[in-house]
């Protein structure tokens, strides 16, 4: 079971990334609006959001 | 004096001047910021200490302030900079700059919740194996290398995602006064340093305990508990929003010589000329000055058919042009004009903080005050009982008893329902009205305007000797020409018409084709013979056409009545009108009290003789020339038409005129009564439970995370039943 000194170490550093990318999503505008993107397929390309 | 103009142009927007130009504005604001009741009275403190200021008034659920100033004495940005060092952004409230306030409060409430949420999952499963190994299963390095990785992950949720609890709580302690953010920070930083102690020490004086799971879970579930707050408070600002975001970007002014310019609608001026194109919105309120078609007046009325404007009609701020093009002299502006005054209405409703509101905020002052000195008591007096379990004792304490759920159990249920009753186009001017709608029991309507339509309907025609038929469908085409109500009630397909002339006070006359002139109006004017049961005539020489209009009830004015007769109200009807047409409407509605020809004088002794007789009368009026009869109403409703409402002094505004809303309005005020006892009896019932178990030692910190968090969770999920 030595792999886990390893692998604990690791997953804290891969769960901080993944707030990091989360946190840049959010930042830049990503989940401002999720009601609207779902019926964007179903809008023309001209009309826009 | 330029630089004065230009602060008042500046203000004009979000303020209003209710004492004339020269005393004391009243301006609006959105402030960012705010996480609790306790912040408003800081902002309140702090504005009170500018020169200037006479009063502010925040409310803490819809996050509005409301300051009562002299613009003369202090600077707008002066104003900004001592709320900015109190910690807070304040901007005025109009549309855009809020909008984008609110979309970086949700971004950064967002943000911080899945930073908790997320390491709050990693933190646990990090914790689990300590919990279900068996002896030996675990080997110590492991054990320490898990609760090494549990801090680690525990401290972006303690600096980053709790961090408005640790400054809301400075700055409640700097100001003096106790919220609850303090017991929530007090218990935050006492298990992360106890914690913290025992994971660099195991054999300390603190124990070898960590609590870093039951901490992050009570921050996740605390930010989960707001996240649902801002999003309630955000609907009721996206709801006032609406009405005030129709207006126009900018307007096109005509000039003296003709040129035209495009200019904000804030530099326009009372008698400015401004041209609006089909399909533009009007930027202020005025009246028509050339051109003619129809324009979409649903922004105020609710009403989705446009309605005809020419030359003369009153036009309003936010309305739409359909497809006509209208040259428009501004009567109103700004915070004048009508759309404005209805958004500003449900505004100070909003900022002014309703008396159980500042009750529970009392409360929860003394409470948070009970609440440390029975954690200190139960630290000290475990420190002698069993040190080692001292810590965690004055720890749940505090954990558990943060009065979250007590100060969020108004305000939800009150903001949920008001952004209930505006969507269905009822605007709640006053959010007590909402306590007061509980005990009426008697409804009085006012007849026209309110039961009825401002339209007339053709009832009844008949001619002699003629075809009455045949002689409407050529009435109904020279109707079309007149702007007279009664002949617009008529009015089908213009027909080939010449000379029309309209006589003021009698009709209109025109020539047919074969030049023989007939005249549509008054019976006198039109026959020497007039019919005594006609309203109104058409004819020529001797071939007339008698015609009898009536007044139509609203299309859901019977549903209405129906609905509240079922919730077990007395129905009244009071007119003014003559005694045969209030019968003919109150058989039509199936009213049975029913009052005609009726002064204001008259109205207001029947009201107040119901009124002695113990009834609670909800008084539904136009608003204008029921003012009287409406101020003496236990509760008033006016109905929404033009200008007139900014100045109606009722509680709420039916601008969608459906009579529908008021039966719907009265059942949710019952719902809403209910939340709120449920709400504070939760709040109450659950500190009581809590308490005595934290104080003796029974519940572990975990245990009195979740029971705070789901008791603020319940709270403000109970409102969102409102919203249905």
């Amino acid at each position: 079971m030595d792999i886990l000194y390893l692998l604990i170490p690791f997953s804290v550093v891969l769960v901080l990334l993944i707030v990091g990318v989360f946190g840049w999503a959010v930042n830049s505008g990503q989940l401002d609006d999720l009601a609207h993107e779902g019926e964007r397929i179903l809008l023309d390309e001209d009309q826009g959001p | 004096l330029g630089a004065a103009d230009a602060d008042a142009r500046l203000l004009a927007p979000f303020t209003t001047w209710p004492e004339g130009p020269d005393g004391a504005a009243l301006s609006q604001f959105q402030v960012a910021g705010m996480h609790c009741a306790a912040c408003a009275g800081i902002i309140e403190a702090v504005l009170l200490k500018l020169p200037g200021v006479q009063a502010a008034s925040v409310n803490a659920a819809s996050a509005r302030l409301g300051l009562s100033w002299q613009p003369a004495r202090i600077a707008l940005a002066d104003v900004f900079a001592a709320l900015q060092a109190a910690g807070y952004q304040a901007t005025p409230d109009v549309a855009a700059p809020a909008r984008e306030l609110r979309r970086r409060e949700k971004r950064q409430a967002l943000w911080r919740l899945f930073v908790a949420g997320f390491l709050m999952m990693q933190v646990m499963m990090m914790a689990t194996p300590a919990y279900v190994a068996g002896a030996g299963e675990l080997t110590a390095d492991l054990d320490r290398l898990l609760r090494w990785a549990s801090w680690v992950l525990t401290l972006p949720v303690m600096v980053f995602s709790a961090g408005p609890f640790f400054s809301g709580a400075w700055r409640q302690l700097r100001a003096g006064r106790l919220g609850m953010d303090v017991p929530v920070a007090l218990g935050l930083a006492v298990t992360f340093v106890a914690s913290t102690a025992a994971l660099f020490d195991p054999g300390g004086a603190i124990g070898h305990e960590v609590y870093f799971d039951s901490l992050t879970m009570f921050v996740a579930l605390l930010l989960l508990a707001r996240w649902f707050e801002l999003g309630a408070r955000h609907r009721a600002a996206e709801a006032l929003e609406a009405v005030a975001g129709a207006l126009p970007a900018a307007a096109e002014r005509l000039n003296a010589d003709g040129s035209t310019e495009r200019i904000p609608p804030e530099a326009l001026r009372v008698g400015d000329r401004i041209r609006v194109a089909a399909g533009e919105a009007f930027a202020a309120d005025g009246r028509v000055v050339s051109g003619q078609g129809w324009v979409n007046e649903a922004l105020l009325t609710g009403e989705s058919a446009p309605v005809a404007k020419a030359v003369g009609d009153a036009v309003v701020a936010g309305s739409l042009s359909v497809d006509g093009g209208f040259v428009v002299e501004v009567e109103r502006v700004g915070a004048d004009t009508t759309a404005q005054g209805i958004v500003r209405l449900m505004q100070q409703a909003q900022s002014q903080r309703p008396m159980a509101l500042g009750l529970v905020d009392r409360v929860a002052a003394g409470f948070t005050a009970t609440v440390l000195v029975l954690a200190l008591a139960a630290g000290v007096a475990w420190w002698w009982i069993e040190p080692s379990r001292a810590i965690a004792v004055a720890v749940a304490v505090l954990i558990v008893t943060c009065p979250c759920a007590l100060t969020l159990a108004a305000p939800a249920a009150w903001l949920t329902a008001s952004g209930t009753l505006a969507r269905r186009g009822l605007l709640l001017a006053d959010l007590s009205a909402l306590d007061r709608l509980c005990t009426v029991d008697t409804v009085v309507f006012d007849k026209t305007g309110t039961l009825s339509e401002d339209r007339l309907q053709l009832r009844r025609h008949w001619a002699q000797g003629a075809d009455a038929d045949a002689l409407l469908a050529v009435a109904r085409s020279l109707a079309a020409l007149s702007r007279h109500p009664h002949a617009q009630a008529l009015a089908g397909a213009a027909g080939a018409w010449t000379d029309v002339r309209e006589v003021a006070g009698r009709g209109v006359e025109a020539r047919d084709a074969t030049g023989q002139l007939w005249r549509l109006g008054a019976p006198a004017w039109v026959s020497d013979r007039p019919d005594a049961a006609a309203r109104l005539a058409f004819g020529c020489g001797d071939c007339v056409l008698w015609l009898d209009l009536a007044e139509t009830p609203r299309p859901d004015a019977a549903e209405a009545i129906k609905a509240l007769r079922v919730q077990g109200l007395r129905v009244r009807l009071l007119s003014g009108d003559q005694p045969a047409a209030v019968s003919r409407m109150a058989h039509q509605l199936d009213i049975a009290h029913w009052r005609a020809s009726a002064t204001p004088e008259s109205k207001l002794a029947a009201l107040r003789d119901w009124q002695a007789r113990g009834e609670r009368v909800l008084m539904v009026g136009d608003g204008i020339n029921d003012a009287p009869v409406l101020a003496a109403a236990d509760v008033r409703i006016a109905m929404g038409q033009g200008a007139r409402l900014a100045r109606s002094a009722a509680d709420a505004l039916l601008v969608s005129n459906r009579l529908t809303a008021i039966p719907q309005a009265l059942a949710l005020a019952q719902k809403t009564r209910r939340v709120l006892r449920q709400n504070l009896a939760w709040a109450a019932l659950y500190n009581l439970a809590c308490v005595p178990l934290a104080l003796t030692g029974w519940l572990p910190p975990l245990a009195a995370g979740i029971g705070m968090a789901t008791s603020s969770l319940f709270v403000v999920l109970n409102a969102q039943r409102l919203a249905r």
